[in-house]
């Protein structure tokens, strides 16, 4: 049987996921990826909501500002990333130092 | 009985890509199964009844984020690795050791700890209606998006036009 619960299990395994990508992982990169999980996990959760509570579709809308943020913030996080690669030779988060003073 | 199987598969696809995305040790593999991650999403987006919102995900995240992930991966990639810090500390590898994951995991557990503790409380308030979903939604969301959501939509554009110009500008070269 199909219900909210299955979609929330779901999207929070995915968040999960996210966090543990976030905290272990030294990766720009990776960083990233655990960003995009964590974003889609709540986009999951409008939807499903949206699904099986209230039928007006708002959830909808708001899944798609998430998409578009994420697009945004991909976008400039990558720029970032590949122009730290050319100044420092490598994108280890440790490495980022360089306002530390 | 479609349904099922397609929010069968989507979930199996959503559970393994995201836990590999987690626990792989090469960051192109992680691009690969972030990919698969996100069509098991868009898959249950369309068991959910959402087909623009799915279009909408295959067409950007799968089409267009993994891509800039993958591009991002190969131009950074050969790094000259250091294994000490500019304070003499040995540096922890680039895709984590096993003193993080177990951080990550406790952080993790933690997490569903407060959570099941505090939605144990209200599970009342969280069964399922059947609601009466409309068929078509596209026609609903493109009423909604110039009527009641204008000003996000319209902030929208010009987030993404500051985005684009902000990236270009960033990852310009200075040569002289």
């Amino acid at each position: 049987m199909i219900n909210l619960y299955s979609y929330l299990g779901l999207s929070f395994v995915m968040f999960l996921s996210g966090i543990i990508v976030l905290v272990a992982r030294k990766n720009i990169i990776a960083m990233l990826l655990g960003i995009e999980l964590v974003l889609n996990a709540a986009g999951i959760n409008f939807i499903a909501y949206t699904r099986f509570s209230n039928a007006n579709l708002d959830g909808h809308i708001f899944t798609l500002f998430i998409i578009v943020v994420a697009a945004a913030e991909a976008a400039v996080g990558l720029a970032i990333a590949i122009r730290f690669f050319q100044i420092k030779e490598t994108i280890h988060i440790d490495d980022a130092v360089t306002l530390q003073g | 009985m479609f349904l099922k199987f397609l929010f069968i598969c989507s979930s199996l696809a959503v559970l393994f890509g995201s836990l590999m995305v987690a626990c792989t040790k090469d960051i192109m593999h992680s691009c690969i199964y972030l990919f698969f991650c996100l069509l098991g999403v868009a898959g249950l987006y369309l068991t959910l009844n959402a087909d623009f919102v799915a279009a909408t995900q295959l067409v950007v995240y799968a089409g267009g984020i993994v891509i800039l992930m993958v591009f991002a991966t190969m131009l950074t990639g050969g790094s000259a690795f250091q294994a000490h810090n500019k304070f003499g500390f040995k540096k922890i590898p680039m895709m984590g050791s096993r003193e993080t994951y177990i951080i990550g995991f406790i952080s993790a557990f933690l997490f569903i700890a407060i959570t099941f503790k505090l939605l144990l409380n209200l599970k009342e308030g969280l069964t399922p209606l059947s609601g009466q979903m409309p068929f078509e939604t596209v026609r609903i969301i493109g009423h909604k998006l110039v009527t009641d959501h204008v000003l996000p939509f319209e902030i929208s554009s010009v987030l993404l036009l500051g985005a684009l110009v902000g990236a270009a500008m960033i990852a310009r070269p200075r040569r002289g």
